[in-house]
């Protein structure tokens, strides 16, 4: 089979462990992972930090959305010697203390239905107003265009980011 | 200030019980659970749309270190089959594989990378067969048949009166054939969980459905074990839209923790999603529609063809559900339907929100805007003259709850901002982008329908702590089930959201209330707590008054616990005293009752329908052949508002999935095998993609006398929103597009055509 033969040129993804720190939602970790272990499985499997969804693996949706050294990135895409020595914020890091305002505005306006895109989303959210203090549409549309929503048609979301704008 | 503009008039809403866990992500999917000494589950898939199995020999990969188990067919102990209506989907394929989604064998490791590795190991030798990649060609006498009972898995028809002799007496007769594509349900969060054989030798299935008991039921056929052997949590999920109705990853789960005895997680990755999982129905549909001058539509003729993929699932609904709707709304004299869902070794096509209902109306309702323009009648028009009245038999002839709800909708929609040129619109940019309106509307049964088992059921009572605990066997996937429950319950039972605790989702502890599915879950947790809350409240307020010495006429429910029309501050007696004074005895009501059906015995029929009507206004790119949408409403009628921030993004998502419908999305395939495998080449839509204004009206009065409360929203904001697309291109550029999702190169050809030219040019 083709499949097979593809197969066989990957090298096991068991060699080559690394030692890596970071700094995830303010906590130091030091981790010996695989070089090239996605960053969305150094939080979900080696630190239990299920918070950040995994849904397309190719950098498509979002789900997988971490604000890395202060820039949104996909996590599905970051490898581990690439998040070494970088802060990373997670879904999980954001409400430490109480519900953050992007967090409540959700809440309010129904930002999100079943919320498997809402901590890629929120953080995604999170990025565009670390960026703008007021963002314009196109800032906003440009922002939150590499998250995807299947369930609420973005709706909710925009009256979020409407009322945070107008707060 | 952001120029957006997201209107409704539905207000005043609350948080949902759910919505904290879900912003601060500490709630826990069903995928992120993870348990001690668990193992990895993957699943091989065939590498053929159809082929011979000639021999599986697992060998290698039951060598390699780390891998557990590997199971094939033969590893099936009881019936090595699944399908919700009959059984024809293989669980582990024995020796032919007709899609490839099918399963061939599944690997349990102490990784993933493990397991993936070994799947690789697995050698299977195919002899490939014949490829039916389309259900016309199923349907030819030489093609291979892919079940013993032949290809055509299902066949309905619907007849009144006579179409061929009522075509005689027509004007106007129109006649086109539309195609619809295979969608996808791309919920965010694949199919997958967790299986966890047990201690006292059961298991437990933490996996994602719309119907854990149903689960629970096929899995126990499977397993060869019974049914209590088996705990199913199927709640919370992200996202279903129908597409985790069906068994998916369950039964291999639950055959390798068996096997092993571990727990193993199965979580497909998209293109595993992608390639197994279930689609919309590609269907085509051709309709003859025939009026009278005055427009009056005399004749409806209709054939579908709906290509169901390679097994049954709930197929044979899909189509018995575009067969009742092929006339919608419209009250036609002759009307003749007929409709077959063919079998083929493509994707396989089941449960998808609006069920049949999304093809079948954007036929009809290109029908009807093709018969205004050739009559010369507004569109509007045509349809007011040929609609239903509140007391007219359903689209198939049979008894329905009497509804005023097309005129309802139509009424809105025409009512609309959009319509009335109220709303700012920008204006074109340039010259080479058109813009045009068009408007639509959709009637949509609710329930399995006449003649299928629909069960549903409820249990409240005061439990240990005090709380009311309300159980109902529904799963959340987003919908907002858990707030319709506790809004019910605060305004049914008069306490408040702290007295309650809901527990759905979870077949050791929830009564069987039927499936999340057919827009039933609002509607029937109504009627439960109707027949519940009256003896519930009687047996709360007799222990109260017994404690207390209060008469019960002096006695309510209220926050905390029974009031007195004396207690001002506090209750007399609180939910936990009360729950005390009856630990022996504990107050508990259940209730089991069938949706509402029509009385007549039309397979399916349905007995109460919710109504929808679409305005939208497109931009059209003539250079490059996008469109936007820039504006889109929408007015429903389903009766009372339960949770207004759900119904809003119930619609609201609705249309946007629609839109992707209309625009966007299709997973293609090729001799039998997906073009289209990541959201790389699936485009859903973005928020670049949304119209940046929508506004949507909810209808809430039923019609007098109407005892059934609440309709669901789940589906029938998805339903008009196509054919108003549609007919807005054409009011833009005059180009009558029949085939979804719209092709850009057909309107940039149709554009270079003289006549089309011709027709802008008399436009400008
Ligand atoms: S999972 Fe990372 S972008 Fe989709
Ligand atoms: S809330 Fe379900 S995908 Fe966004």
């Amino acid at each position: 089979m083709a499949d097979n033969k593809i197969v066989e040129k990957i090298k096991s993804p068991l060699e080559e462990k690394i030692k890596i720190s970071l700094v995830v939602n303010g906590q130091e970790k030091e981790l010996l992972v695989n070089a090239t272990m996605r960053l969305a499985d150094i939080l979900r499997e080696e630190l239990q930090l299920t918070g950040t969804k995994v849904s397309c693996e190719i950098g498509r949706c979002g789900a997988c959305s971490v604000i890395m050294d202060g820039k949104l990135v996909n996590s599905c895409l970051v490898r581990a010697y690439q998040a070494n020595q970088k802060e990373i914020l997670t879904i999980e890091g954001l409400g430490m203390n109480g519900l953050h305002p992007i967090q409540k505005a959700f809440l309010e306006e129904g930002g999100f239905q079943c919320g498997y895109c809402t901590p890629g989303m929120i953080i995604a959210v999170k990025a565009l107003f670390d960026q703008y203090a007021n963002p314009t549409k196109e800032q906003i549309l440009e922002g939150l265009s590499g998250n995807l929503c299947r369930c609420t048609g973005y709706g909710g979301i925009i009256r979020a980011i409407q009322k945070l704008t107008e707060s | 200030m952001v120029n957006f503009s997201y209107s409704s008039n539905l207000q005043g809403s609350f948080e949902r019980p759910d919505g904290v866990d879900k912003v601060t992500a500490n709630l826990k999917f069903l995928t992120d659970l993870s348990f001690p000494n668990m193992l990895y589950g993957k699943i091989l898939r065939s590498v053929y749309p159809h082929a011979k199995i000639i021999s599986i020999s697992a060998k290698n990969a039951e060598e390699l270190p780390g891998v557990r188990a590997v199971i094939t067919s033969k590893d099936v102990p009881g019936l090595n089959r699944f399908g919700l209506i009959f059984p024809d989907q293989p669980v582990l394929c024995e020796d032919r594989v007709r899609y490839v989604g099918d399963a061939v064998a599944a690997v349990a490791a102490e990784t993933e990378e493990i397991a993936e590795k070994a799947l690789q190991l697995i050698e299977v030798e195919y002899e490939p067969l014949p490829v039916i990649d389309d259900p016309e060609k199923a349907l030819l006498p030489s093609a291979p048949q892919l079940h013993p009972d032949g290809n055509i898995l299902h066949q309905a028809s619907y007849q009144k009166g006579n179409v061929e002799e009522a075509f005689q007496t027509c004007d106007f007769i129109v006649e086109e054939t539309y195609e619809l594509p295979r969608q996808m349900h791309a919920y965010m969060e694949t199919e997958g969980g967790v299986i966890v054989p047990e201690k006292d030798g059961r298991i437990t299935v933490y996996a994602g459905t719309q119907h854990g008991y149903k689960d629970r039921f096929q899995l126990a056929r499977i397993l060869d074990i019974p049914e209590s052997k088996i705990r199913v949590v199927s709640s919370p999920m992200g996202g279903s839209f129908g597409g985790k109705d069906e068994l998916n990853i369950q039964p291999y789960g639950a055959l390798l923790a068996i096997k092993t005895g571990c727990p193993v997680k199965i979580h497909q990755s998209r293109r595993e999603s992608v390639r197994s999982g279930l689609k919309r129905h590609p269907m085509k549909i051709t309709m003859k529609t025939g009026a009278s001058r005055s427009g009056k539509i005399l004749a409806h003729q209709v054939r579908i063809i709906a290509d169901t993929g390679a097994y049954a699932t709930l197929g044979p609904a899909v189509l018995d559900f575009a067969v009742e709707h092929a006339a919608g709304p419209y009250i036609i004299r002759n009307v003749h339907v007929e409709g077959v869902s063919v079998y083929t070794n493509n994707g396989v096509a089941g449960e998808f929100r609006g069920f049949g209902g999304n093809q079948v109306t954007f036929a009809l309702e290109g029908q009807m805007d093709r018969l205004a323009a050739k009559l010369g009648i507004c569109p509007m028009e045509l349809r007011k003259r040929n609609l239903r009245k509140a007391d007219d038999p359903g689209p198939v002839g049979q008894e329905i709850a009497p509804t005023d709800g097309a005129a309802q909708v139509l009424k809105a929609i025409s009512q609309s901002l959009l319509l009335n040129n109220k709303e700012k619109r920008e204006e074109s940019t340039s010259q080479w982008k058109k813009t045009g309106i068009g408007v639509a509307i959709a009637m949509h049964g609710g329930g399995l329908g006449f003649g299928r088992l629909d069960p549903a059921g409820g249990r409240i009572s005061l439990n240990e702590e005090g709380k009311i605990e309300i159980s109902f066997g529904f799963e959340e996937f987003g919908q907002g089930l858990l707030s319709v429950i506790e809004q019910l319950a605060i305004k049914e039972i008069g306490c408040s959201s702290n007295d309650i605790k809901i527990t759905i989702g979870d077949t050791d502890c929830v009564p069987s209330s039927g499936s999340s599915t057919a827009s039933r879950g609002t509607s029937m947790v109504w009627h439960a707590l109707q027949r519940m809350k009256g003896p519930f409240k009687k047996r709360l307020l007799e222990k109260a008054s017994q404690c207390t010495g209060v008469p019960v006429d002096q006695l309510y429910l209220g926050p905390s616990g029974i009031w007195s029309c004396e207690s001002k501050t506090e209750p007399l007696i609180t939910y936990q005293q009360i729950a005390y004074e009856t630990k022996d005895d504990p107050i508990q009501i259940e209730t089991e009752f069938h949706f509402p059906t029509t009385p007549h015995s039309i397979p399916g029929g349905h007995y109460l329908y919710s109504f929808a009507a679409c305005a939208a206004r497109v931009e059209v790119d003539v250079l490059t052949g996008i469109v936007r949408v820039k504006n889109l409403e929408q007015s429903v009628a389903a009766g009372p508002v339960i949770y207004p921030t759900g119904y809003l993004g119930q619609i609201e998502g609705g249309s946007v999935m629609a839109l992707g419908y209309t625009l966007l999305e299709e997973a293609l395939m090729e001799k039998g095998k997906y073009v289209t495998e990541n959201f790389d080449s699936y485009l859903i839509p973005t928020i670049n993609d949304i119209p940046l204004s929508m506004n949507i009206t909810a209808i809430e009065d039923l019609y007098e006398g109407d005892e059934y409360g609440p309709r669901g929203v789940g589906e029938i904001g998805t339903v008009a929103v196509a054919p108003a697309i549609v007919k807005a291109i054409y009011d833009a550029i005059g180009l009558w597009v029949t085939k979804l999702p719209v092709s850009r190169e057909e309107i940039v050809k149709a554009v270079n055509q003289r006549e089309m030219k011709e027709w802008l040019t008399t436009k400008l």
